[in-house]
């Protein structure tokens, strides 16, 4: 079978009203908007989806929303990582149940587990449904916890639904660990970047990306994977570096900015939780002035 | 200024007598050695060179016997790296006059300067001297001490010969950050990949390789740099991941294991010298053992 991971996968971001509460009818519209303009699958809710920001109840309740508004036209992951272990079994469970196509989970926050203990964390989850899952390794925001290359061939062998990684660590030397180990044992695993990586981990066996740009500029992100799986690398390098200056403006305050961007695209989504700020009128009036700038709003839809 | 381009750059260990003293003889014939083995240039002395464990006098003494011994077949990149910002722009005075054709440094060793005196001690050693310029991050081997791209293009501002940056950081968003502003802030300025693992650099823009495991494969670099030169970026994979397979046996003993694979080799190059340790003879032979189960390594020179 191959990977159906691959490609510019979308996470979305998650729309609330003014009081902070969950609106659906605005996820709805962000669902289809990123079907419609191209992604590959769809992956809810990331770190940019606020997922720690939402309760368990909440975060199974806008799952369901996402399968039923997706609807089988592409892939639907959703992420079910949580600060206690036991919520993430949780969510990985009412996944299955819902009828989403995988999962995505990081290894444990704010512990900072041994090797052994991230192997039988993802041993554990694993083996507790029979959706695919996706790990999520992210050793610069984790206190270095970390899944190597080693630990990686090691779950590939136990694990049959063991089907990829989004891989945050963003070195040349860790990715090329990972990819070397894990494709070996299963050429058809799915190394995941953000879409502000896809230039350097393409080369290497990267198959796709996940994350939020396409709800600012899905045409941009669609043109920079194409050129990289077509080895197009002159193109693909402007195109990165265009990427690379939306990034540095979203990641600030993100992901905020990025919902404070995606009013400037006529596709508004409300405020963010706190503790994370909300995009002030200021800011929003610096990301219009740089989106611009770079020309995003000539080539990028407006509005759903 | 004109042009500098490096190419595939050779990193020479410095070989030990017994006593511990410089053997020139041997550097002279492991420096014919690189040479012949196609390095576009060669850098000394480097980290792999152990060029922390010699005294100032030393360092002069090689920078003067390889310009000599060299003759003008390649040029030669001076490391000038000093915890003093006064001393390494001495060393660096003292390489031009010697003949070499661009001066390397790190960030400082032991201190912790606040940026702005980083940027100071690399203005004052660049300035100190009228040819290219190379600044080399290096987290791994200073503790973690790094350079910031922001600080990378305010030394652009200030110097006129900082020509461009070794990478051994294996940061993509580094790398990402710093060309994309460089190559407008002074068209070109090189991003230099700092160690063996070029695919990811040369995606995101890297022209040139610092490869310290040329002396024990340098065909096979050899082949990986052409193919990055040429955009030939998923053909350089396999080459890649052989280079990563040796690099990981390899890593851990360090200049110990570089000294050790290059005697079994045929190219004796003695011991390190304290406080660095050779390695046992129980670890030496399973080294021994390893590299002769790599079968790419089957096509590299032995001998001298």
């Amino acid at each position: 079978m191959t990977n159906k991971f691959r490609g510019v996968m979308q996470s979305p971001v998650t729309p609330l009203k003014n009081d902070f509460s969950l609106d659906l009818a605005t996820f709805e519209k962000v669902l289809d908007f990123h079907v419609r303009t191209g992604a590959t699958a769809i992956s809810w809710p990331h770190h940019k989806g606020e997922s720690l920001n939402l309760t368990i109840a909440e975060r199974k309740r806008f799952a369901e929303a996402a399968v039923k508004t997706v609807a089988g036209r592409i892939p639907v992951t959703i992420h079910v990582s949580a600060l206690a272990v036991e919520d993430t079994f949780a969510l990985a469970r009412h996944a299955q149940d819902i009828g989403a196509d995988g999962i995505l989970a990081i290894t444990p926050y704010f512990w900072t587990p041994t090797r052994e203990a991230i192997h039988d964390y993802f041993v554990r989850l694993c083996t507790s449904i029979e959706l695919p899952v996706l790990s999520y390794n992210s050793p610069s925001y984790l206190a270095g916890v970390e899944i190597t290359g080693d630990l990686m061939a090691r779950l590939i062998e136990r694990l049959p639904n063991f089907v990829g990684v989004k891989e945050a660590s963003f070195n040349s030397e860790k990715f090329l660990e990972i990819s070397r180990a894990a494709l070996k044992l299963r050429p058809d695993f799915a190394l995941v970047t953000g879409v502000e990586f896809l230039l350097p981990s393409v080369p290497l066996g990267g198959v796709g990306s996940y994350s939020a740009a396409g709800s600012i500029c899905p045409n941009l992100c669609r043109d920079l994977f194409d050129a990289c799986v077509a080895g197009e690398w002159p193109r693909a390098r402007e195109l990165q570096y265009k990427v690379s200056r939306l990034w540095a403006l979203f990641r600030n305050q993100y992901p905020s900015s990025l919902k404070g961007g995606m009013v400037i695209m006529g596709r508004p989504v409300g405020p963010t939780r706190p503790p994370l700020p909300t995009a002030s009128a200021e800011r929003q009036a610096h990301i219009r002035a740089e989106l611009e700038q770079l020309g995003i709003l000539d080539t990028e839809p407006h509005g759903w | 200024m004109p042009a500098f381009q490096p190419g595939l750059v050779h990193l020479p260990v410095t070989p030990f007598a017994p006593d511990r003293s410089i053997d020139f003889d041997r550097l002279g014939k492991l420096i014919d050695f690189h040479i012949r083995s196609r390095a576009d240039a060669l850098a000394l002395p480097t980290h792999a060179g152990e060029s922390v464990s010699l005294t100032d006098g030393e360092k002069r003494a090689l920078i003067e016997f390889a310009v000599k011994h060299i003759a003008g077949r390649v040029p030669l990149i001076a490391h000038v790296s000093e915890a003093g910002t006064a001393i390494a722009a001495a060393l660096a005075r003292h390489a031009e006059a010697a003949g070499a054709a661009a001066i390397m440094a790190t960030t400082p060793y032991y201190w912790t300067p606040p940026p702005e005196m980083i940027l100071e001690h690399f203005v004052q050693i660049g300035a100190a001297v009228r040819l290219p310029f190379l600044v080399h991050n290096a987290p791994e081997d200073m503790s973690g001490g790094r350079v910031s791209a922001e600080l990378m293009l305010k030394l652009i501002g200030r110097l006129d010969n900082f020509a461009g940056l070794v990478d051994s950081s294996l940061d993509w968003q580094f790398m990402i950050d710093l060309i994309m502003e460089a190559r407008h802030a002074r068209p070109g300025f090189l991003l230099i990949s700092g160690t063996d693992l070029m695919v990811s650099a040369a995606a995101i823009g890297a022209t040139a390789m610092f490869a310290p495991l040329a002396g024990i494969a340098p065909n096979l670099l050899r082949r990986l740099f052409a193919l990055c030169r040429d955009d030939n970026l998923f053909e350089a994979r396999a080459a890649q991941e052989e280079i990563a397979s040796l690099r990981q046996l390899l890593k851990a003993g360090g200049v110990a294991s570089l000294k050790a694979a290059l005697a079994a080799r045929g190219r004796d190059c003695g011991h390190p010298r304290p406080p660095l340790q050779a390695l046992d003879a129980g670890a030496t032979a399973t080294l021994v053992r390893e590299l002769d189960s790599i079968a790419a390594l089957r096509d590299e020179p032995r001998g001298w």
